[in-house]
């Protein structure tokens, strides 16, 4: 259950996808409209997560398919709402 | 590599590509593992670590053999093997499970271990869930080794009383289930 404060900042697709994890961008996903820094992980090196999941992207086929819950997620740090 | 064995896959609709990398960063994950663990059991000692260092002994051997399994499939599917072995530790699928600062802590070197057992859980799920009904080749090794992890992280997930698995240790030889794919051993 989500208990963490939500940052009201709008994130536009734009800056998401720019938060790609590659080259030192911060790794961010997008997840039932809240954006999580995943930056810290090292499941995230890169900005890849079991190589076929991908930062800068929304998160939610990918984490259906997981062989996990959003539990994972929500220990990240959020960084806004997803806007649009 | 097996051309007709990897058009196979390819035909499913599955990224071989993508699939020969979480071959190899699980492969990179198993022969890491292998090497951390033998630092681990070696820090088992005294009254409380010397109960623990036959599993941690059986998960290691079974890690190593769990890379040795794997590597057939990687070069069959059309991949390698990375030249540079430091590269190889980098791309591991799991963190390295390193010894705890404590490493007197008995039950801090047990957590790095279910720690390292459920990486390896979730690992190998993802792979059999990408590859069920299309990659049966890779669907069944992957099974196989998803089938020890799970008893590994339940040995240890055990001794530290999370509760009861209905697991038993190894009695005789390692890999019970990863075996058929190692016709070596």
């Amino acid at each position: 259950m989500q208990t963490k404060e939500v940052p009201m900042r709008e994130i536009s697709q734009e800056e998401l996808a720019a938060c790609n994890g590659i080259d030192g961008a911060p790794a961010w996903v997008a997840y039932q409209g809240l954006v999580y820094d995943v930056s810290s992980s090292y499941h995230w090196r890169q900005g890849r997560h079991q190589i076929t999941n991908r930062a800068g992207q929304l998160y939610e086929r990918g984490l259906n398919a997981a062989p996990h819950g959003p539990d994972l997620l929500e220990r990240f740090p959020i960084v806004g709402r997803l806007s649009g | 590599m097996a051309r007709v064995a990897r058009e196979m896959v390819e035909m499913t609709g599955i990224n071989v590509d993508e699939l020969l990398e979480l071959l190899i960063t699980n492969a990179a994950a198993e022969l890491t593992t292998f090497y951390y663990y033998t630092i681990l059991r070696a820090n088992l000692i005294g009254l409380e670590g010397e109960g623990i260092k036959e599993i941690a002994e059986a998960a290691r051997i079974e890690d190593r053999n769990h890379f040795e399994a794997l590597v057939p499939r990687i070069y069959e599917l059309g991949g390698k093997l990375p030249d540079d072995m430091n590269a190889f530790h980098d791309m591991s699928a799991c963190p390295p499970a390193r010894l705890p600062q404590d490493i007197t802590d008995v039950k801090a070197i047990l957590q790095v271990l279910v720690d390292a057992e459920r990486c390896a859980v979730r690992g190998y799920a993802h792979i059999c869930n990408l590859t069920a009904g299309k990659d049966h080749r890779t669907y069944a090794l992957a099974q196989a080794i998803l089938n020890e992890e799970i008893e590994h992280e339940s040995w240890f997930s055990e001794f530290l009383g999370e509760g009861p698995s209905g697991h038993f240790m190894r009695r005789g030889e390692t890999s019970p289930f990863v075996r058929p794919f190692m016709p070596s051993l």
